[in-house]
């Protein structure tokens, strides 16, 4: 399964957004914001489980953050290259 | 029932399959696993937030909306002058119990905030208060077991400040998933 759809189904399970399907989500709109999924600060550290769980990546540094979960393809390019599981 | 110095405009009712407004059915899912949310596509409510909630927060959540749309007045204006005020026995015990089970493997230790939020059985009182845009008191009070005369104390006690004029008051309580059962009141102040 391509990476990027992977991602969505597990964001849509962790942030339980039971409405929403994977064709829903545009892997380039915003996670965050009114735009897109419109995630909250919550749903963030959710994400940061979400990608120590399934990945193996730890991370601690907001600023990095940002641009990691700035949407669906930044998450799926991080973790490509950062992946230790 | 609750009754004191204050005037009860509308109740609410909500248990497993059965939703009730001033007595009278309004939504009815016997047997239905998926109760809550059948309930909130009812009742067309369209705030995503709703399905991160838990059990407690649900209840809560769709008892007020249903409460505050019999009010028949334009909806999500701030007010300051409205008070939510809660009391349930079980506090946030199901949420509780999920998150515990959650960090008990230590070789697999992952908490969850998302539930981990929700082990404040407060946040019940916020979820209406915010998704309302009431900004009067907000309290949840755990008590031994249902007590209507101190829900009545407490509303009464609300009403002897300055500010607040009217309340979303009454019985919350979530032991399960599955056991769960709210009684709002929309309640006005005598003046």
């Amino acid at each position: 399964m391509e990476l990027i759809e992977e991602l969505k189904l597990k964001v849509i399970e962790a942030l339980n957004l039971e409405d929403m399907k994977p064709e829903d989500i545009d892997p380039d709109a915003p996670l965050f914001g009114d735009e897109g999924l419109g995630l909250d600060s919550i749903d963030v550290l959710e994400l940061i489980v979400l990608m120590e769980r399934n990945y193996g990546i730890r991370i601690s540094d907001s600023k990095t953050g940002k641009e990691i979960f700035a949407s669906l393809r930044t998450m799926a390019d991080f973790v490509s290259k950062n992946r230790t599981k | 029932m609750i009754e004191g110095c204050f005037k009860i405009l509308h109740s609410v009712s909500l248990s497993p399959g059965l939703a009730l407004l001033d007595g009278r059915k309004l939504f009815s899912s016997p047997g239905s696993a998926n109760f809550l949310s059948d309930l909130y596509h009812h009742l067309r409510a369209e705030y995503p937030k709703f399905f991160k909630m838990d059990v407690l927060c649900k209840t809560g959540f769709l008892a007020a909306e249903i409460l505050l749309e019999a009010e028949k007045a334009e909806r999500f204006v701030m007010r300051n002058d409205r008070a939510v005020l809660l009391c349930n026995a079980s506090s946030s015990i199901t949420t509780d119990r999920k998150f515990i089970e959650g960090i008990a493997n230590i070789d697999d230790f992952y908490p969850q905030p998302s539930l981990f939020v929700y082990t404040l059985p407060n946040i019940v009182t916020g979820e209406i208060a915010i998704r309302n845009k009431f900004s009067g008191e907000t309290s949840l009070y755990v008590i031994e077991k249902r007590d209507d005369g101190i829900l009545s104390s407490l509303i009464e006690r609300a009403f002897t400040d300055d500010e607040t004029l009217s309340a979303v008051a009454g019985w919350v309580d979530a032991s399960s998933d599955s056991e769960y059962e709210a009684e709002l009141f929309l309640i006005n102040k005598h003046l």
